[in-house]
């Protein structure tokens, strides 16, 4: 998984959108067994604490879980995920609506867009 | 937590300038924090002190209750600007003398950092690049299991694939019992690996804080922050 | 940690000088050889010219060299790049003056040494040996005769003098270093200046007291051997004097007043 930081948001929120994006795209699957904090940390190239932040935000959104023993892991529960597949594409087509909106552009006029582009795509 | 370095009113005046003034600041163990400032705006001077090559002209400095001197420099792991291992010495040379002297250095971890970047130990010093001494050095330092890493510009003027091997060797390394501080004027390569900052700004303390909380509070990173803390 | 930081600086420096000792030692057997098969005639005789400027040369530097060498190793190892690693190592700054100091002593009289054995590998022969014998008593008889009973005295008082005034110039050159260094910027001409400074402020000083010394005796030295026993011990006593001074301050630079560039 390719991790890619930019700078105005605390970067362990960061952290949590991008391991939830990769739970969402299928990358982790559910139940995968996650590498360990320091793994993940050199990997992003961030401080171990702060990856730590961001595996005990998981946890608290149940998205990911600790076994004591064994280390941590994907949840299993597919509906929570899906739950999440929502929320997420729902904040990503709002942001983008937003600036449509910004640009003046109607929601019509950037449906036809999405058509005509998807068309142009499929050719 | 417990408080491993603690500056009070620490001053140190060089004849009649002053390279730092009246700093109150108090680290402590498990975090990875940035001393950031323009160059000549007190850094190393702070470091030197801490290292005991510097005496403080007032104020007290304290590493693990200690003051610099024998017991400090048992669990302080220093790595200076300069190049400061011999040039006749074999790399295996550099080792059996920080095994010696070091109670906390770990021969086997840094001779697996040595055989990771494929260095002959029976090479000597005067053979390698100076980029290549310098992860030699960075690789004895960060082998002693110290309490206080003191990395005075690691990544100052090296490229982009050895600051990524510095830092992933600093991540590496990383120990909740020790405090890690890298003092550095290019602060975006780093600020991601960083838990805190201290800005300092002509010998004085500027600002210190958590970098989440930098971001959180300010909305921006900690790179734009500084340039504008430092404005010219 | 003196044995550890003793066995590192004699390994740091050995290095060097003893492939320098054993040079002169191998060069005074081949000019034995040389000296004594006589087959170089005409165009060859060079060889052997060559071999004994070679091997005078050897001597030279095993003694000055040896000099040499301490001087420039306690500056590069303590005031330059490396004194970063010396200084902060958990030892305490007068054990890395004690270390230096204890090897330039070793070196010194290895060298020492070194140049009497490579003399005897030169010309030692069995009747030779036996001339220097002579020689020897004959210089213990004269000094028995001089110096009556307390001959032995002389002697001892004579090695203390050589060793005490070897102490004083080698700590005399550290505190000059340590002086030098707290001139920014020119630190090697600032070493040269504080030992030029410092050895002419101690010479007036010791001519001042000797001048005061021999105006309260007056000239009541009586019998030539007393001499010694006067001259002997001022000149230790002297000499341990500065060594200590020169000593605390070089220690006192190097734990309170250390400015590495």
């Amino acid at each position: 998984m390719q991790w890619e930081l930019n700078t105005d948001k605390p970067v362990y929120l960061q952290l949590v959108e991008q391991i939830q994006a990769g739970i969402i795209s299928g990358i982790y699957k559910p139940g995968d067994k996650l590498p360990s904090v320091r793994d993940l940390a050199i990997k992003a190239t961030v401080s171990p604490n702060t990856m730590q932040r961001a595996m005990t935000e998981l946890e608290r959104d149940g998205l990911v879980y600790a076994n004591r023993t064994s280390g941590r892991f994907i949840t299993s529960d597919e509906e929570l995920i899906g739950k999440l597949r929502k929320q997420y594409i729902t904040q990503v087509i709002q942001e983008f609506l937003d600036k449509m909106d910004l640009l003046g552009v109607n929601l019509e006029e950037t449906i036809s867009y999405i058509n005509m582009i998807s068309d142009n795509n499929k050719k | 937590m417990s408080v491993i370095l603690e500056c009070r009113s620490l001053t140190k005046k060089y004849g009649s300038t002053t390279a730092l003034s009246d700093l109150n600041l108090s680290l402590e163990r498990g975090r990875i924090v940035g001393l950031l400032g323009p160059n000549g705006s007190g850094k190393t001077t702070l470091i030197k002190l801490i290292n005991g090559l510097l005496v403080p002209s007032s104020g007290t400095i304290k590493i693990n209750g200690f003051e610099p001197g024998v017991e400090s420099k048992k669990i302080v792991s220093y790595l200076p600007e300069k190049t400061y291992l011999p040039d006749w010495m074999k790399v295996s040379d550099a080792i059996n003398f920080f095994k010696d002297f070091f109670a906390d250095f770990d021969e086997k971890k840094a001779y697996e950092m040595l055989d990771h970047l494929h260095l002959d130990s029976s090479k000597r010093l005067k053979a390698l690049s100076k980029g290549t001494k310098e992860k030699v050095q960075l690789i004895l330092v960060m082998s002693r299991k110290a309490d206080l890493y003191c990395l005075d510009e690691p990544i100052g003027g090296v490229d982009p694939a050895a600051r990524d091997y510095i830092l992933n060797t600093i991540i590496t390394n990383y120990n909740e019992n020790a405090c890690v501080i890298i003092s550095t004027h290019l602060i975006a390569d780093i600020e991601n690996v960083l838990d805190e900052v201290i800005f300092i700004k002509e010998g004085y303390l500027q600002l210190h804080a958590s970098v989440d909380e930098i971001r959180e509070k300010e909305g921006k990173s900690i790179d734009s922050l500084f340039r504008e803390v430092f404005r010219c | 940690m003196l044995r550890k930081l003793l066995k590192h600086e004699l390994y740091a420096t050995g290095k060097y000088l003893l492939p320098i000792y054993g040079i002169t030692l191998i060069l005074s057997l081949v000019n034995r050889l040389v000296i004594n098969v006589d087959i170089f005639n005409g165009a060859l005789n060079f060889i052997p010219v060559f071999m004994m400027i070679a091997y005078v040369i050897s001597i030279i530097a095993s003694l000055f060299v040896t000099f040499i060498f301490m001087i420039v190793r306690f500056y590069k190892n303590l005031m330059s790049d490396e004194g970063y690693l010396m200084f902060t190592l958990p030892v305490k700054p007068t054990q890395l003056v004690n270390s230096k100091l204890i090897t330039s002593i070793i070196w010194t009289i290895v060298s020492v040494i070194t140049i009497c054995l490579s003399l005897l590998l030169l010309i030692a022969t069995p009747e030779r040996l036996n001339d220097f014998k002579n020689a020897l008593d004959e210089i213990f008889y004269v000094f028995k005769a001089s110096f009556g009973k307390t001959y032995a005295l002389v002697i001892i008082e004579f090695i203390l003098m050589i060793i005490s005034s070897l102490f004083q110039s080698i700590l005399l050159i550290y505190v000059s270093i340590a002086v030098g260094h707290l001139f920014n910027g020119h630190r090697v001409l600032g070493s040269f200046v504080a030992y030029f400074v410092i050895s002419t402020a101690v010479q007036i000083l010791i001519t001042l007291l000797l001048l005061i010394v021999a105006s309260i005796s007056g000239s009541n030295i009586e019998t030539m051997e007393a001499i010694p026993h006067m001259v002997f011990p001022f000149s230790i006593i002297v000499s341990l004097l500065l060594s200590t001074a020169y000593y605390s301050a070089t220690s006192y630079i190097f734990s309170r007043k250390l400015n590495l560039e």
